[in-house]
Formats: C-alpha cells, structure tokens, sequence
C-alpha cells in the first residue's frame, strides 16, 4: 500500500508538471480563444482533483501519518482556491473585454498559488517516499537489522 | 459598489472565511496555537464582512443571494457557534480546538461549493448534500487526529451523514420537467413571399485569407471573410443560395436581427437539418426593414463564425445618399479585421458608418474629430437623438449601431478598442479617457406602447455543475439549467411579453432573442428614459437586471441565448415556441 502511495503521488507530480505545459499551450495557442485553455481545464477540474483523492485514500490505507494525510489533502482546497481566481480573473476585464491592471494582478496569483500547490505535492511525494523507505538514522546502526522487510 | 463587483467581493471573503478556518483547523492539529487563532480570527472577521455583503446582493435582488441566505448563512452561523466559544476557552492541548476548527471549514467550504457549483436556484437538494459533505469530512477529520469521538456521536454523525446524503441525491436527482423542445421535428415549408428581385449565392468552404500581410486558414463564404456584403432596399424580396463547399459540421444562415419567418431562421435542428457538405438550401424573405444587420451560420457556431462565416447585411429605405460605410468588427485567429481604411470625404457630405460587432466579446467605438450622432441601434432608428462629441460607444456581441455626421473639413477617425478604423485623413486623438454612451438615456422618450402583460418569464443566468450530458461540465446555466435541459418559454400568438434577464455570474452575457426585437423597460430598476429602444443584442454584465418586453407576432420555435457563442456552446440556449 505504501508502494502504491508513492506511485500515486508520483503519478500527481506528473500531472502537475504537464498542467503547467497546459498553462504554456493555452498562453501561446494562436488563436486565443477559450478553447486554447481546454487541456488546463480540463486537467485542473478533473484530473488534478480525482488523482489527489486517490492519494488521500492511500494515505489513509497505508496508515501514513496525519500529518501526510492532511498534506496529501490540501493540493485539493488549493485547486478549487485556483479555479476561483482563474474565473476572477477573467472577470476583471474592463466593458470591452480587455484585461485589467486589477485582473493581471489576480492571474499572478493563480501563478503563485499553481507554485505553493506544487510545492505540497513534492513534499507529499517525498514523504511518501521515506514511508515505503524508511531511511534508517546512522547514529543508532541497531535499529538496522539484515533481512528486515522496510 | 455595482453589484457585479460586490458578487466577486462575496465570493473572495467567502475563499477567506474557509481557508481561515480550515488554515486554523491544520494550525492547532499541529499544536501551534498562536497561528491558530490569528487564522481563526481571520475567518471570523471575512464571516462578519460577509454578513454585509450578503445583506448587500439580497437588497440588490434575491436572486443574487437565495443559496446564501439559505444555505451559507446558516453553515456560516454554525461554524461561528461551533468554533467561537472553543477558542475563548484555554485548555491545555491546543489540539482540542482542531476539529471544531475544521468543522467550521468545511461548513463554510460546503457553502461556497454550493454557489460555485449550483447556486441558482438555492435547493434543498444541494443544501442536504452540502451538510451531508460537512458531517463525513468532520467525523474523518476526528478520527484522523485520534480524537475518537464518543459512540453515540459517531452514531449520530452516520445517520445525519447518511440521511441527508440520500435525501440530497434525491432530490437533486429528480427529473426536471422535461423539456418540450421538439427538436429535428418536421421544417415547415416556407411562406411564398413572391418572385426575388435580389439574388445571392453564398458557398461556405475551408479557405486561406490573408490578414495584414499574413495567411490564415478560414472557414469563409464565397473565399472572402467577411462574406459578401448582401444589399437590398425596403420591398425586395431576397433569395439566397447557400451552398456547402466542404464544412463537414454544416452550415446554415441566420439572419441577425432580421425577423424572418421561422422557416428561413436557420438554426440547425429547430427551423431545419444544417447544410452538409454537397449540400445546399434557399433562403427566401421579404427585406421590409431598414437597417444594419448581418448573417452568419448557426451550425457550430461558435467555431463557424469565429472562423469566419458571417458577412454584412444592409437594407436601405432608398438609394444611398452620401457616403455609407459599413464597419464588421471581427477577431480572425487574433487578428483584428477589418483592414484600416481612410479614404477623403468632401466637407458637407453626410457620412453613415454602420458599426457592427460580429465577435463574442463587446468592443469600443470612438469616433473623433467631428460631431456625431447614433441615428440608429440593431437596425431601428432612434428617436430624437441628440449630438455627441467626445464619446465612445460600447457594441454587444452581435450589435450593431449606425453613427452618423456631415463630414467637416478637417479629418475624421473611427477608433476600435484604440485601433483606427476608417478614417478620412490623420487624426491624433486619445479616445482611451472617453465616457461611453448609455443608449437608455438617449435621445427622446415616448410613452410606452402596453401597459398590460400576459406572460412573465425570469431569466437567471449563471454557472453551474451540469450533470446531465455524456462527461460533467461546467455550464453556463440559464435558471440552474442547461441546455438541452432548459424547459422552453411558451407563449400564445399575440401576447406581450415581459422577460427579466438577471446576471448572478461573473461575466457578461450578450442577450439575443430570435424572430423579435424587444423594449427595454428597465435596467437594475432604473427605468429607460431616452428613445424607445428596440434591441436584438444586449449586453447584461454580471449584477445586471435588465427588463425588456415584446409582442409575440412571430409564430415558430426561436432560439433565445447568450451571443457569447462559447457561452451558448456550453448551454447557455434556450427556445422560445408559440402554443
Ligand atoms: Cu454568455
């Protein structure tokens, strides 16, 4: 199960990196229509969502610490937090349609808050990671015993 | 404060109060109670602000405040009560205070939900899932720290939990009345209107087009974006081929703005089959308005006319006189079309410049350097209109306005979004600061011609979870549903109509009713008081409630959506039908 933990929250890394490959698609597709977003939508309301309960869940199984469990939870409040300034953001355009200073300011923190939720995530991996691997202390060598499944 | 800006400002403190809390719930989870109650105490102030704003939207309209009044104002309250005395209070584990922390989270979280994901209609439904949420995500939370709660506790969060999941689910889940709209029913024939006395054929076709100086695929008619600019004078009778090249989602025309009869409307599986590829179909009407109008297809439309599908039509009362210009504004792969033009005009001679806006956003329009005034909107004439010098003009998606001026002796400019247009020589003039036209103060009133209705309608539109289709989407919801699930309006041959369009969202949705032109009564309660306007395409921006009226004396069966056609893409359509 600790195995599997870490597959998953590897598998939520990836697929926050290739949301910010979406993000650049979406920026530089030409034309720019709602349409250029697609893939980052898609990903940040379904995928991103559906892979962090899955984590949750394996936290849970895998008896990891609270800690971890409420670490592998919040990527989830942050992407709903995201998606609310995603659409804040696109509401802040002046009657023409055009971005405002106010609206550019918002996008930059749906940038910021992309950042720290990547952040969570890699910490949720590597904490996943000691869970499966224990990395025994070098100063007390006893606690290290040949044959012992980790 | 507009009440669009106070709907976003509700919902940002709403995001507060939750991370508040829930930060605040992590806080004491890990022992630190100093952040613990700094977060806490963050969430209790954005509660309190959030107390005004949500008095605010109510006074504005109930519509604006129903689920927060419902269901987020009692969850708020619960978390205050659950969550505030165990704070004052300085027992010795910090950790105590985590699950009525996270309790008042998750409360306030469920509720945000609620309006993020359906909030219009507030609904017993989405309240009962929302506490059915709040219930389960505590009592794991409590686990979760070993806090193990009492067995008759536990006992009673299942059964709360559980009822109120299964009571939720049903009633979210009951079928809504379902919707009449026969759609791929059978086309009614078209009305003879007599022999044509202007003929046009447009063929739809995959196209490369050249936009200052550089090649875009396009889908065009006839291999020209915009299409062919269609002419005709009040009388004539109109025959137009449309034929398809190779669109393989088919094409059709409608007629923006035009009240055709329903049969020759063209919109895909209500007034006929889209035209496929080798396939082809005859337009027939009778032009007996004047105006600024234009076409486009309704077949994928959203694509179609992005791509380029649309052109200019014009009916005149009689022969030009003077200069008449017409100016389609459109967005080719972000590109902004039409190509500048300047082109002199002798002093004295009277200019008309039709200002049309065929893409799915409003642009701005700035007309410097001489006197002007709006002598029509959406092909109607205004009444009494007065002159305008340093003022702009905003155009809905799918609007059109006709300026007109005699031509001084010194150049004119026509500006779009800051961009110059058409002009009559160099003219350096900022526009940027200018104040912007309120058609509804405009020109001169005159007395309302009903002061009877015989149908109401309400039109609330917003976003929503839509459930219904193949995948869940996130909608753009007309009365918490989508379409094809948005029952259609029913109305008898004669009646007026009175509809209330109320925008709950954070975007603009440009307005376009089929087959009718509607009054505007009111706009957020202020009535119209300048010429009568008879509008196809409106603009109703987040927090706006507009009143119109017509009279229904078009049989058929009319789209009635949002012009944003991404918008209208994702279900924001209804229908209007005659009984
Ligand atoms: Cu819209």
């Amino acid at each position: 199960m600790r195995k599997a933990l870490v597959i998953v929250t590897t598998v939520l890394l990836v697929a926050f990196v290739l949301q910010f490959v979406f993000a650049a698609v979406g920026a530089f597709t030409r034309p720019a229509g709602d349409g250029a977003y697609a893939l980052h939508s898609v990903t940040g309301m379904a995928v991103i969502p559906a892979l962090t309960l899955l984590t949750t869940l394996f936290a849970v199984l895998a008896k990891a610490p609270g800690r971890l469990i409420g670490l592998a939870i919040l990527p989830l409040g942050l992407v709903v937090v995201q998606g609310l300034i995603a659409m804040l953001a696109n509401a802040s355009t002046d009657a023409a349609g055009a971005s405002t200073p106010f609206g550019l300011t918002i996008a930059g923190l749906h940038a910021l808050n992309g950042i720290i939720a990547v952040h969570v995530v890699v910490s949720v991996h590597q904490a996943a990671r000691k869970l499966a691997h224990p990395v025994p202390a070098d100063t007390t060598p006893v606690t290290v015993r040949e044959g012992e499944p980790a | 404060m507009t009440v669009g800006s106070l709907l976003a400002a509700d919902l940002v403190i709403a995001v507060l109060a939750a991370a508040g809390w829930l930060g605040g719930g992590a806080a004491s989870a890990a022992r630190r109670r100093p952040l613990a109650r700094g977060l806490a105490a963050v969430a209790l102030l954005a509660t309190v602000v959030r107390a005004i704003t949500i008095t605010a939207l109510a006074r504005a309209g109930w519509w604006f405040a129903a689920e927060k009044v419902l269901i987020a104002a009692p969850l708020s309250l619960a978390a205050v009560l659950v969550a505030g005395p165990r704070l004052l209070r300085t027992p010795g584990d910090p950790r105590s205070v985590a699950v009525p922390l996270l309790f008042a989270g998750y409360a306030n979280s469920a509720a945000l939900l609620v309006t993020v994901l359906h909030g219009y209609p507030a609904s017993a439904g989405a309240g009962l899932l929302a506490v059915a949420g709040v219930v389960t995500a505590t009592a794991v939370s409590w686990r979760a720290l070993n806090a193990r709660p009492s067995r008759a506790v536990s006992r009673a969060a299942l059964v709360v939990a559980v009822a109120a999941l299964v009571t939720g689910t049903g009633l979210a889940a009951t079928p809504a009345a379902a919707p009449a709209v026969p759609h791929d029913h059978e086309y009614r024939e078209a009305r003879t209107v007599g022999e044509p006395t202007r003929r046009f054929t447009l063929t739809a076709g995959t196209a490369t087009v050249s936009v200052s100086g550089r090649d875009v695929a396009a889908w065009a008619f006839n291999g020209q974006v915009p299409g062919p600019e269609l002419t005709a004078t009040v009388g004539d009778v109109l025959e137009v081929t449309l034929r398809n090249r190779d669109i393989a989602r088919g094409v059709t025309l409608h007629w923006h703005g035009y009240d055709v009869p329903n049969s020759q409307d063209g919109v895909p599986g209500v007034t006929q089959a889209a035209v496929l590829p080798g396939q082809e179909f005859v337009y027939r009407f009778r032009a007996d308005q004047a105006g600024t109008y234009w076409y486009h297809t309704h077949a994928v439309s959203d694509v179609g006319v992005r791509k380029g599908l649309y052109g200019v039509l014009v009916v005149r009362p009689a022969p030009v006189t003077g200069v008449d210009v017409t100016v389609p504004v459109h967005t080719l792969s972000g590109l902004p079309l039409p190509a500048p033009r300047t082109e002199p005009v002798e002093a004295g001679t009277p200019v008309r410049l039709r200002l049309v806006n065929t893409d799915s956003t409003t642009h701005r329009y700035a007309l410097a350097g001489a006197p002007f005034q709006v002598a029509a909107i959406d092909g109607s004439d205004l009444q009494g209109p007065t002159s305008l010098v340093d003022t702009a003009v905003l155009i809905p998606a799918g609007g059109r306005y006709d300026l007109v001026f005699t031509a001084p002796a010194t150049p004119v400019a026509l500006f779009v979004d800051g961009r110059a247009v058409y002009s009559t020589g160099p003219v350096a003039t900022a526009t940027g600061a200018w104040p912007v036209l309120d058609p509804l103060t405009y020109g001169a009133a005159s007395p309302a011609p009903w002061s009877r209705f015989d149908r109401e309608f309400t039109l609330v539109l917003d976003r929503g979870l839509d459930l219904h289709g193949l995948l869940p989407r996130y909608a753009h919801t007309v009365n918490g549903a989508a379409d094809p699930d948005i029952p259609p309006q029913v109305v008898r041959p004669g009646d007026i109509v009175r509809f209330t369009i109320v925008n709950r969202s954070l975007v603009v949705h440009p307005w376009h009713l089929h087959g009718h032109h509607v009054l505007v009564l009111s706009r957020n309660g202020e009535p119209a008081t300048g010429s009568p306007l008879w509008l196809d395409s409106f603009d109703v921006r987040p927090g706006d409630v507009w009143v119109v009226a017509f009279r229904a004396d078009n049989p058929g069966m009319w789209a009635n959506h949002c012009h944003n056609l991404a918008h209208a893409d994702a279900g924001m359509t209804l229908h209007l039908m005659y009984s």
